[in-house]
This record gives structure tokens, sequence and C-alpha cells, in this order.
């Protein structure tokens, strides 16, 4: 409406924080999971589908960390 | 012997909720083309009439337009200005507004498509079915990769799968994570969180609806309740108007934030 350009970082991205750390979260153990599980099912073993999920956990938290953490 | 019929004639007469088969919807025309399900049920025709009750509003209100509008133009401006300041300058920025006329056209019919589940006679939300929901969320999975690809070329996809600041073997991963959260959770959150807001309204509205009916009509001491039940449901339509409004704004807001995404690498 004004003159002025708009901000850099604008303010409408609010929601878009949470919905891409929410995303980021479920990708991680989506991504995670879905790589245990196939190595079970390679490997006819059990267990590294819950290995899966937690690094793919650990990995979301630390990309949500490198992203919006220091800002 | 008839001790056990009594709860059965109670069941028969009691309240039975609506339940999610009040998304099912018999076929009119039976049409299967190439092994392909085809049929026109009542949510195909009411896509059909919403998509054209879209474009016929806006082709009327901008038809001639003036510079002092009036009337149509007037309301479907609102829907422009809307979409020009809230959302394409808010989050993209001048960049984006070679983006308004799909950015308009998705929130006006997703709006008009929502408003469906408390307009009657129609009374059905069309984004309480799965399809298109589905449908517009790749519309905006592929907008947003090819606007990627045209603004940075392949280094799009290597901005994207690979975010910087990082030392290399965290890259093995990071890398998966952000395939996923980029190319597949957006799109399927996109569409889910549209089709789960509108099947909820749906459902909670019916099941209010009926039940209040049931308690109406029930002439004992439930009629009395189902006077609060109807208050509430009539509070609950104003509520649906208002999700439906949001989710049609959170759809398109999204999917301009997902281009802006696209336009310039993360940094």
């Amino acid at each position: 409406m004004s003159q002025s350009e708009p901000p850099k970082e604008p303010s409408g991205r609010g929601a878009d924080v949470v919905w891409s750390i929410i995303g980021t979260l479920v990708a991680g153990v989506l991504a995670w999971g879905a790589i245990g599980w196939l190595l079970d099912r390679w490997l006819g073993t059990r267990f590294l589908v819950a290995v899966g999920i937690i690094v793919g956990m650990a990995g979301a938290f630390y990309l949500i960390m490198k992203r919006y953490g220091s800002g | 012997m008839s001790a056990p019929m009594l709860p059965l004639a109670a069941e028969r007469e009691g309240f039975h909720a609506p339940g999610i088969e009040i998304f099912e919807w018999p076929d009119i025309v039976h049409l299967e083309v190439a092994g392909f399900d085809l049929s026109i049920n009542r949510v195909v025709v009411q896509m059909f009439v919403v998509g054209l009750l879209v474009w016929g509003l806006f082709f009327l209100a901008f038809r001639r337009p003036k510079l002092v509008p009036s009337g149509l133009q007037n309301v479907m401006e609102a829907f422009v200005d809307f979409i020009r300041n809230q959302i394409v300058l808010e989050v993209i920025g001048r960049d984006g507004l070679r983006f308004m006329p799909y950015l308009t056209t998705l929130f006006v019919f997703v709006l008009f498509g929502n408003l469906g589940g408390i307009i009657p006679p129609i009374l059905f939300p069309l984004n309480g079915r799965m399809a298109l929901p589905a449908v517009m969320a790749i519309c905006s999975l592929l907008l947003f990769i090819s606007v990627g690809i045209s603004s940075q070329g392949l280094a799009y996809f290597k901005n994207a799968l690979f975010p910087p600041g990082i030392p290399w073997p965290v890259y093995i991963l990071l890398t998966p994570i952000e395939f996923v959260s980029t190319f597949i959770v957006r799109p399927v959150t996109l569409a889910i969180r549209l089709l789960a807001n509108m099947i909820a309204g749906h459902l909670i509205l019916s099941v209010f609806f009926v039940a209040t009916g049931y308690m109406l009509t029930s002439m004992n001491i439930s009629t009395l309740f189902g006077l609060g039940a109807l208050i509430f449901s009539v509070a609950l339509i104003a509520f649906e108007l208002f999700v439906a409004g949001l989710q049609a704004y959170v759809f398109t807001i999204l999917s301009a934030v997902y281009i802006a995404g696209a336009l310039e690498p993360e940094h």
C-alpha cells in the first residue's frame, strides 16, 4: 500500500518457519526411517528402522538449529 | 428371551452419528476411459460449478474494468488486492507479481470450494475429497520446481539439497532429509492440511446438526438440550466460515513461500 519496498525479511514468513520446522522433523523421520526399513529388508534385521528414525530426528534437529537457531 | 431384545430395540431407535460415509457419493454418470474411472458424481459436478463460478466472476468483473470500480469489480478487486498486498508483496516481493494470477485463482477456488460446506443446499466442502487438494498441491510443487530451475538453473537442486555452511560428511545425513522435506513433505502436507480441516469441519457440522435434530424431535428432556445444541451449531457455521477462509489463505501463502524459496537460494 505505501510506497516503501517490502522489508527484506517479510513478516509473512512466521507461519512458514513453523511449518518448515515441523516439515523438517517429519522429513527426517521419514527419510531415515525409510532408509533403515530398506536396510532391514535387505539385511534381514529388525532394529535398523528404529536406528534410522532416531538418526533422522537427530539430523532434523541439527538442520533446524543450523537454519533457524542463530537468527 | 425377551430381555436381550430390549437393547436391540433401543439400538434401532437410537442416535446414529454420521460417519465418514457422508463423503461418499453415488455416481451420477458412470464413465470409464481406458481403465480409468472418470465417473461423474455430485462432487465432480460441484467442482465444475465452482470452477465456472470463479471463471465467470473474474470474467464479468474485469471484462470492462473501470478506473473507479463498482459492484462486482469492487468485490473481485478486493480479492486481488488481498493476494497482492498480504501474500505476494509480503512473502515474495515485487518479483512475485508475475505469480499473481496463479495465486489469486488458487485462493478464490479453494475458498469457494470450502464455502460449499456451509452454503445450503450444497453443504459439502469440495476439498473434503483428496482429489482437488492433491492436484492443487502437485500444481504448486511443479510450479516452484520450475521457478527454481528457471531462476537458478540446475544449481537450484544443489542449493535445495545441500544447505550451505555444513561440513561435507554431514551431507550424507542431511541430503535425504532435505530431499524428502522439500519435494515430498511439502506437497503432501499442503494437501493433507486442507483435506483434514475440511473433513473435520464437515464431520463436526454433520454430527452437530443431526444430533440437534434428533434431540429437538425426541420430545422429552433432550428437547431442551436440543435448543442449546442448535445455538452451538449455528456458532459452528461461523467457525467453519473462518476455517474456510483461513485454509484458503494458508494454502496460498505456503505456495507463495515455496515459490519465494525457489527464486533465490536459501541463506
